[in-house]
């Protein structure tokens, strides 16, 4: 899928997922929609009505990443749930995207935490769990999303899937995972090695339809040339940071992207589903 | 509700997150994760009945790759930079850290935390320091790890926010 979403930049964004090696069923899911308004010409005096092309473009871009939780039951429920009503509510949402001041950027943020919120209520509803730390666990999802107002990416997060970008052959994170093991470091309790060898290290702390659900909200600025990642597990543990940050340094399209990652995890092992979406941002329309 | 966007800005390794760690999730850590973007947390504050919300965005220190991201700070009510009283270097790049600043957000309230205040042995400010950053700053000692001072930075930021704006000059 590829559109201009500002004079400046062309956003290519793919999304792959791959039920991988060992599972008997794909419990991830993703989304990538392109947000717009709906402005169609149908009929002007304009000698030039190219002009109002500009209105057609989209004004938003949304990459969702959902992991159901394996070994509960339903885990591909929730993250279906969970894409779905990010989806509806953000796609609702269109037409407020541009034009952000910092008024509207801070109701924007509690949108996006009013969106995830809104999923874990739906996926507990529909399906229990989520009722305090005593209550039977239902089916739960990670989620990891951008919603990319140019140049502006808004990321919330939930679980252990990862958001990156990629400037210049650098790959950062920004996103971290809140599992037993990261909690348990960032408390001091545990040193990285303790974490490393400890087997409820991955286990999740916070999940969508679990018993604990606390969004992790961030934002950075992308310049054109710059790459977004979003990942379910089924990659990260398999391939390192490294080796992502060399295939995505290739000058492939994210398409190409996508399918380079799965199959990097696949010959890994592909012990876990493998979920990707890659957006690449290129220097203007037609570069 | 009232809602206040504070940035917080600093050279890299001051220990900037671990204050809001502290400060939102009573937590510390000696792992040093230096933040990518911004991370944005939410820690609501009573200020003598007036409820109060601090947004707080923890942008990604000053290091020799990269300079403060200026567009992040527009439309900040409030900035708190941070700086570590162990490494002098990251008092010296304050005044340009506030020009910075001052010329995205304008001239919003701004307080300094001077971090790392347990680190006693390595504490490398004499009191000349000291009394010239009190000078230009309003200053609140800090640790992370400890939790000294902590509490003060944020509700004496908040309470500026909420002061009426000819009694905060």
């Amino acid at each position: 899928m590829t559109a201009t979403a500002a004079p400046s930049v062309r956003v290519d964004a793919r999304g792959l997922t791959d039920v991988g090696k060992k599972r008997k069923a794909n419990e991830d899911h993703f989304v990538v929609m392109a947000l717009r308004k709906s402005a169609d010409v149908l009929e002007t005096s304009l000698p030039d009505p190219r002009v109002l092309d500009a209105l057609r473009g989209p004004e938003g871009w949304l990459f969702v990443v959902a992991d159901g939780v394996g070994g509960l039951a339903g885990g591909a429920l929730a993250s279906e749930t969970a894409v779905t009503t990010l989806a509806e509510y953000l796609g609702r949402a269109a037409g407020c995207f541009n034009r952000l001041d910092a008024d509207g950027e801070q109701e924007l943020l509690e949108q996006l935490e009013h969106a995830v919120h809104s999923a874990h209520r739906r996926i507990t509803e529909l399906y229990g769990g989520g009722g305090g730390r005593n209550a039977p666990a239902g089916p739960a999802t990670t989620l990891t999303m951008a919603l990319l107002v140019w140049p502006r990416a808004y990321i919330v997060h939930v679980g252990d899937s990862r958001a990156f970008y990629m400037r210049k052959g650098r790959l950062r994170q920004l996103t971290r995972d809140q599992t037993t093991g990261e909690y348990m470091v960032s408390s001091g309790a545990w040193t990285e090695e303790q974490a490393s060898k400890a087997p409820i290290a991955t286990t999740l702390v916070s999940a969508l339809g679990g018993q604990e659900m606390t969004p992790s909200v961030g934002l950075v600025d992308l310049l054109p040339g710059d790459t977004l990642l979003l990942c379910s597990d089924g990659l990260t543990r398999h391939v390192s940071d490294e080796r992502v940050a060399e295939l995505l340094g290739r000058p492939t399209d994210a398409g190409t992207a996508c399918r380079e990652l799965v199959d990097e995890a696949l010959a890994g092992g592909g012990h876990d589903n493998i979920t990707v979406i890659t957006a690449r941002l290129h220097a203007g329309p037609g570069v | 509700m009232i809602q206040k966007k504070v940035c917080m800005v600093c050279v890299f390794g001051t220990g900037k997150t671990s204050l809001v760690q502290r400060f939102v999730h009573s937590l510390f850590s000696e792992r040093y994760l230096s933040t990518v973007g911004v991370k944005i947390d939410r820690k609501p504050l009573d200020l003598d009945g007036t409820p109060l919300t601090l947004v707080l965005w923890d942008l990604a220190g000053r290091d020799s790759h990269e300079d403060i991201t200026t567009s992040y700070l527009k439309g900040a009510h409030a900035i708190l930079y941070v700086a570590d009283g162990t490494r002098k270097e990251t008092c010296d790049q304050l005044p340009e850290l506030r020009a910075l600043a001052r010329e995205a957000a304008g001239e919003v309230p701004d307080l300094l935390a001077l971090n790392k205040t347990d680190l006693t042995d390595q504490w490398k400010l004499g009191r000349g320091d000291e009394e010239e950053l009190a000078g230009a700053w309003d200053v609140v000692r800090t640790s992370a790890k400890t939790g000294a001072g902590v509490e003060e930075v944020f509700q004496r930021l908040g309470r500026a926010l909420l002061a009426p704006r000819e009694a905060r000059s």
